[in-house]
């Protein structure tokens, strides 16, 4: 579903990836730990579109070659990332902007929008499902909401978008015990044999509850090794040290 | 240097010899001011002279309103209508009210409301305003549907100005919702200046909209005064777009206690538009309360002035006055000048002001984008979501569904 080969990235020449390899197939689930600023954020923005990098080296998508496409237009084929700090949003009701961006991901797949009902259906059972109060969905999109209230915002978003790649950045982070068990509960009812996800965490505790097929340490721009589940509990008790 | 108009009081048919007599001495004080520049404080970022030098070659006081146009009304919301054409009124309709409360009748020019100040364009109306109405709402009286007023202007109007007076007077405990409503396509060019009194008198409340309907190549300059009496209540919402330029110049008196006063304007301008607000609102009592909400949202070449003064006499302690400007810059070209002014002189008070610019938040954008929303759209929505906390203020809900879909059409583009 997403080969990564020999990505390299600057940004204002500092580079940040430094030949980076990686290959996720579909039921997949990946999870890249490291240290800070060995590159996890930047990998997640590169595979969203995000501007302001300077890349070299290939990166497929179904097939596709992704530097040709934008941000949305990724979107659209179904890659989703829930971002480390979810935007505040002024003036533009959650509601509406989980409807526009539903019905712009439909219309570009050649799909019917959804009416008014339907999508407040939708938006219903998905969102009881994460437990999130459908008051909540009323107000502007994060504004004033809690850190664990924006994260779980993304999943709902994801489940409602059901892209084919959900990579979530940092999502455990800020969220408490209850609030991370909700968001892998999430996560996991999410989780088929058609779709895969690509974890960027610092941390083993959110791995305890998403069960992760593979786990790469990325350390100065590149994945230095690759393990099973494992792997995780082994770097909680070393640190990345052995790796830096 | 030639100049670039030629009025004449003698234009005006039907004047007595002392109304002559005032008007001409009154276009002799603007013809030695001449249209004003950055020189005057009330026009510190345009200089309207320059302006009109370049886009007229004669402006003039002589046009004769021939036809009369059909008149169209808008079919979004119940509402009562005034039919201005050119400055005049040609027909009114009040089918939701009682007519006894309501008192329409032509401008009496002959009982002027005087206007002494410095304002140029004022003495200019002075010595020029024919047309106008009257407009009267009688105690207790509450409207019950909205009154919009159809500022007509014919397409054959050029290299002219045009000026007239109204005034409104709101009786005690009466209400009002009026929609000034603009339109005009014409392509051509000339110069609106008009001048509106208002007397709300106690415990009375009116809500004052401005829009237009399309877009034009006309210069305008409407100042309102108004006079508030105790807890009476004036709310404005200034939602024009698509002009070439424009000038809402406002001046509110809160005089008695309790008296209340507001200012929302959301404006979305692109090409070459000019749009400016000045607003004076003198707190020259106690315990009266005043907010301004002002939020431009600027692209190509346009530009937006805010002048915001605020004046609080000496006696007129718990005063509550606020004032923000906030723009959002689309374009390098586009431009926006605040300038917040307090003149206090009581010391007991709260005022506050504050006036930001800045252009949009690209990772909002990309934000929107990582959703599958197109980049054009996304724009939108936070151009939008800039722009709706005013919108919200709106009142009326149909009246408030027109205009929210109104400034969508010029966000999205006509």
């Amino acid at each position: 579903m997403l080969n990564i080969k020999n990505l390299e990235a600057k940004v204002d020449n500092k580079h940040i990836l430094n030949g980076l390899n990686l290959n996720i197939k579909p039921g997949e689930v990946h999870a890249i730990m490291g240290p800070n600023g060995s590159g996890k954020s930047t990998l997640a923005n590169i595979l969203s579109g995000k501007n302001g990098y300077e890349t070299k080296g290939e990166i497929n998508f179904d097939g596709q070659n992704l530097s040709e496409l934008s941000t949305e237009e990724r979107a659209q084929k179904g890659i989703f990332l829930a971002f480390q700090y979810p935007l505040e949003i002024p003036g533009v009701n959650t509601n509406v902007f989980l409807r526009t961006s539903l019905n712009s991901i439909r219309k570009a797949r050649s799909e019917k929008e959804l009416d008014t009902l339907s999508f407040l259906k939708l938006v219903k059972e998905k969102s009881s499902e994460l437990g999130i109060d459908e008051k909540f969905l009323s107000r502007q999109l994060n504004v004033g909401f809690s850190g664990g209230e924006k994260k779980k915002n993304e999943i709902l978003q994801m489940k409602i978008l059901q892209p084919k790649l959900a990579i979530l950045d940092e999502t455990d982070s800020g969220l408490d015990i209850d609030a991370l068990r909700i968001v892998a509960d999430g996560v996991n009812s999410y989780k088929n044999k058609y779709n895969a996800f690509l974890i960027i965490t610092h941390y083993q505790r959110l791995l305890d509850y998403i069960k992760p097929d593979f786990i790469h340490v990325l350390s100065k721009g590149k994945i230095v090794k690759t393990g099973n589940a494992e792997l995780g509990v082994e770097l909680e008790k070393t640190g990345y040290a052995n790796f830096t | 240097m030639k100049n670039f108009y030629d009025f004449k009081v003698d234009n005006i048919k039907g004047l007595s010899a002392q109304e002559k007599e005032f008007r001409n001495k009154e276009l002799d004080l603007f013809i030695k001011n001449g249209f004003p520049n950055k020189r005057e404080e009330a026009w510190k970022f345009t200089d309207l002279n320059t302006i009109l030098s370049k886009n007229f070659v004669n402006i003039t006081n002589d046009y004769i309103s021939l036809k009369e146009k059909k008149l169209e009304l808008i079919k979004e919301f119940d509402h009562n209508y005034l039919f201005v054409l050119d400055g005049k009124l040609v027909s009114n309709d009040f089918k939701f009210e009682d007519k006894n409360k309501v008192l329409i009748k032509e401008y009496d020019y002959k009982k002027q409301i005087s206007v002494s100040n410095q304002n140029s364009l004022n003495l200019l109306n002075n010595a020029l305003a024919t047309g106008g109405y009257c407009l009267e709402i009688s105690k207790d009286y509450k409207f019950n549907k909205p009154l919009v007023v159809y500022n007509h202007f014919s397409e054959s109007i050029k290299e002219q100005i045009i000026s007239y007076k109204n005034s409104l007077i709101l009786n005690e405990n009466s209400e009002l919702t009026i929609l000034n409503y603009t339109n005009t396509n014409s392509k051509n060019n000339f110069f609106v200046n008009s001048f509106d009194y208002l007397k709300l008198k106690k415990d009375s409340n009116l809500k004052n909209i401005f829009t237009n309907k399309d877009r034009c190549n006309c210069y305008f300059h409407n100042y309102f005064k108004s006079d508030l009496e105790q807890n009476a209540n004036f709310d404005n919402y200034i939602l024009s777009t698509g002009l070439k330029f424009n000038k809402i110049d406002i001046e509110i008196n809160l005089n008695e206690e309790h008296a209340k006063s507001s200012i929302f304007s959301a404006l979305s301008l692109d090409s070459k538009e000019h749009q400016e607000i000045k607003s004076s609102i003198n707190h020259n009592f106690k315990n009266c309360q005043s907010y301004q909400k002002i939020k431009n949202v600027l692209n190509d070449q346009s530009k937006g002035v805010y002048q915001g003064k605020i004046f609080v006499k000496q006696e007129a302690q718990k005063t509550d006055a606020y004032q923000l400007s906030k723009a959002l810059l689309l374009n390098d070209n586009a431009e926006f000048d605040a300038k917040p002014e307090l003149e206090i002189y009581a010391d007991d008070v709260k005022c506050s002001h504050g006036s930001t610019s800045g252009s949009i938040d690209l990772n909002l954008i990309h934000y929107l984008r990582s959703r599958g929303i197109p980049e054009k759209e996304a724009y939108q929505i936070l151009i939008n979501g800039f722009l709706s906390e005013i919108l919200e203020k709106l009142p009326e809900d149909n009246l408030k569904k027109f205009l929210i879909k109104k400034i969508g059409r010029q966000i999205n583009g006509y």
